[in-house]
């Protein structure tokens, strides 16, 4: 029952990361392990958006 | 006894997958299990992996972990983030997995299973894995550098300058044969219009959930979101049919074309959020399920294989595009085996976000692989139906007829029986009014993938279910292909124009983006058209286009790479990129070559123009047609000088990279690597 219940905390830990549902904490994470001046976080809306402007302005799905 | 243990456990394996290609290849009479398509496959897949990829990486590449990759020294959770490599897996499959693994083979399956599985393993294991794998590595140690760069970079400003210009000249051509597919798809039949067209509003309230209710919670959406395609495909049953309702979505292939132009314009010009990102979410996840689904289909029924290992078409007179087996089966078969277009992601946002050097085996190598197994399903489900149904729906009426009747006697005249009543029943089976003429290959893998998920749930109750759902599950992805390419197209286009007139270079003026949106779609919408109204169906004609572009873009990516592995003084080991980059140069010259001037006109573009400027000169073209005619010979003639410049293209960059080759090899040029310095990686071994 333990593994189970581990195992699909790793099933959902990865699709959250896949499916970018995780993005935003990421980007905190890296935004407070960062050395010097920390910049003031983007609100979840802005970083949304931002990503998505830069995910798609490169070919980002394949024939 | 560890080592003698391993050994023999990878022989085993290599005998099964040597036996079971033996199986495949020299099988004749009885339909053959597909359980030997898979087991072929999977066997060489693993071995391939296990010591062909070791080797590249440890004595072609030298892959290198205990260098910091850029997304340990760039890590600002935005652009360089690094990522576990399962997951990095599942991005970067999930990126390069298109419609191509599934058409190509689908269509390739008119000279038989044989040539395409065998190119499917072979060219995927040998030449596709390789090109993603080292473009990859070679992106990791410049930073994350794009293609384009890296080409103008290490081959020359010539070099980046052909790149760029290979990769517009592939999306547009790209995006043309994507909307063909799906126009053949949706053609009279109201059920998968209505589908398809309901994903268009389910996506717009995903984007606003996601852009105002809960930012960036894509599961949340993205879990709406598959509820409610699951129940508008149901409702497409009930649309199709109430007589008022069927009306409205029954289109003919010319006003599907100018929807998807407009739908085109409409997803490059509206904000990224709105339409884009949501279908994209949307279209991973079904994309995923349906994988999966076939692949547990495939093992579960184990459907036997019906059409022969080759067919008489490989003399060249094939229905569903003309042409011998070689170059056109290579061609045809292209993303499935080997794709310039993977090129493209392996140099974006993968190398970025992978965590250690070692991780570019795994994901560079391992998730063409499984692309290309995802090619080997698509085969077995083409193949699995009867071989007269097959070229039933993908020939197109100008050779087999638009009758039952007239297509059954056609068919069973080249040696494949075929029931006209047996037809009808199919297409009333599946839920629509006529199989067909059907070119393009989604519907028969529909037909195919639908007859397996079938078997497997539901039974002949769930198959018109199953069927759409399958049509539905195609044309969603390959519309996000539609959506993202017009968008980068645009920006390509953008940033051209913005050399010429600065305000046009602007992603914030109104004006720039609407005229680079209508330009990009008026490109693409151009070859689009032509095609619908191409009598021979417009696939004969536009995928071979594709398949020489993909190819001559992957032959671009192999040159950088070659050019790279020179410089790294790897000489022993350039045969690795040398041998698929010459193959691929072969296959692309030849296939252009034969396009252009081939004497069959049904093979060669000018040919056909002149076969058809003959019968007007004769007068033997009805009035009524002489219009049409003039269109389609200046077609043909503007896609003989299309393939033209593509195969010009290779031969200019080969000359550009043959020079500096000469050079280096000759000691007469220095050879200068733009890798990023060494850093070591902080991180511990276990990270």
């Amino acid at each position: 029952m333990l593994f189970l219940l581990r195992a699909f905390r790793i099933f959902w830990r990865a699709l959250r990361e896949w499916s970018g549902d995780a993005a935003y904490e990421r980007y905190l994470c890296a935004l407070q392990g960062g050395r010097g001046e920390t910049p003031a976080p983007l609100s979840p809306t802005d970083f949304y958006l931002e990503q998505l402007e830069r995910r798609y302005a490169t070919p980002s799905r394949c024939c | 006894m560890k080592r003698v243990l391993s050994a023999g456990i990878w022989l085993v394996v290599g005998v099964c997958g040597a036996g079971a290609l033996a199986a495949i290849a020299f099988h004749r009479g009885e339909g053959l299990s597909a359980t030997w398509f898979v087991l072929a496959a999977v066997c060489c897949y693993l071995v391939a992996y296990r010591f062909y990829s070791a080797f590249v990486a440890a004595r072609v590449l030298a892959l290198d972990n205990s260098r910091a990759t850029p997304a340990e020294r760039h890590d600002d959770g935005r652009d360089f983030v690094p990522t576990n490599k399962w997951v990095l897996f599942g991005h970067h499959f999930a990126a390069i997995a298109g419609p191509g693994p599934l058409v190509g083979p689908t269509l390739a399956a008119q000279f038989g299973y044989l040539p395409g599985t065998l190119w499917l393993i072979a060219g995927a294991v040998l030449g596709g894995c390789v090109q993603d794998f080292v473009i990859l590595f070679c992106s990791i140690r410049r930073d994350g550098k794009s293609l384009g760069q890296m080409a103008r970079e290490e081959v020359g400003r010539r070099g980046g300058f052909l790149a760029q210009l290979a990769v517009l000249t592939i999306m547009v051509i790209l995006l043309a044969v994507v909307g063909l597919v799906i126009v053949n798809a949706l053609k009279s039949s109201p059920w998968a219009t209505f589908t398809l067209a309901m994903t268009i509003p389910i996506a717009l309230l995903m984007g606003v959930y996601l852009r105002y209710w809960r930012p960036g919670r894509v599961l949340e959406a993205s879990a709406l979101g598959v509820v409610l395609i699951v129940f508008v495909v149901v409702a497409g049953q009930w649309v199709s049919q109430a007589p008022s309702w069927a009306r409205v979505f029954t289109l003919s292939g010319t006003a599907l074309a100018f929807a998807i132009i407009a739908y085109g314009f409409a997803a490059s010009a509206l904000p990224v959020w709105l339409l884009l990102a949501p279908r994209d979410y949307l279209s991973a996840f079904i994309k995923a399920g349906a994988v999966l689904a076939l692949a547990g289909g495939i093992l579960i029924v184990r459907p036997a294989v019906q059409m022969p290992a080759l067919t008489r078409f490989v003399d060249g007179s094939g229905p569903v595009f003309a042409g011998k087996v070689f170059p056109f089966c290579f061609i045809t078969i292209a993303c499935g085996a080997v794709s310039g277009f993977h090129a493209l992601i392996s140099s974006g946002t993968t190398p970025k976000m992978i965590l250690r050097e070692g991780h570019a085996r795994f994901i560079g190598y391992g998730a063409m692989l499984l692309e290309s197994f995802v090619g080997v399903m698509a085969m077995v489900a083409a193949c699995a139906m009867p071989p007269g149904v097959y070229f039933a729906i993908n020939s197109p009426a100008g050779i087999v007829g638009s009758t039952a009747q007239s297509a059954a006697a056609t068919i069973s005249s080249w040696g494949f029986p075929l029931n006209p009543t047996a037809m009808v029943e199919l297409a009333r089976g599946v839920g629509e009014q006529t199989l067909l003429n059907r070119a393009g290959g989604a519907p028969s893998l529909a037909v195919g993938m639908a007859q397996i998920f079938s078997n497997t749930i539901g039974g002949p109750r769930l198959l018109s279910i199953w069927y759409h759902f399958a049509i539905m599950f195609e044309a969603l992805f390959i519309l996000t292909v539609l959506d993202a390419g017009t968008r980068v197209g645009r920006f390509m286009l953008q940033e051209l124009g913005g050399r010429v007139w600065k305000p046009l270079g602007s992603h914030g003026w109104t004006p720039g983006i609407l005229v680079t949106s209508a330009a990009i779609v008026g490109l693409w919408g151009y070859f689009l058209y032509q095609g619908v109204v191409d009598p021979l169906g417009g696939i004969n004609l536009l995928w071979p286009l594709f398949g020489i572009a993909n190819q001559l873009l992957a032959a671009v990516a192999l040159v950088v790479a070659t050019t790279i592995l020179i410089k790294m003084g790897r000489w022993r080991w350039l045969w690795v990129t040398l041998t698929p980059m010459c193959a691929l140069v072969t296959v692309t010259m030849t296939a252009s070559y034969q396009k252009i001037f081939h004497p069959d006109p049904r093979i060669g573009l000018l040919s056909n123009a002149s076969a058809l400027a003959g019968q007007l000169a004769a007068g033997s073209i009805p009035a009524a047609r002489v219009a049409e005619v003039h269109r389609l010979i200046f077609s043909q003639r503007l896609d003989a000088v299309v393939c033209a410049v593509l195969a010009l293209m290779i031969v200019a960059l080969l000359a550009e990279a043959g020079r500096l080759w000469y050079g280096l090899i000759t000691r007469q040029i220095r050879p200068v690597l733009h890798e990023s310095p060494y850093i070591a990686t902080r991180w511990a071994a276990g990270d």
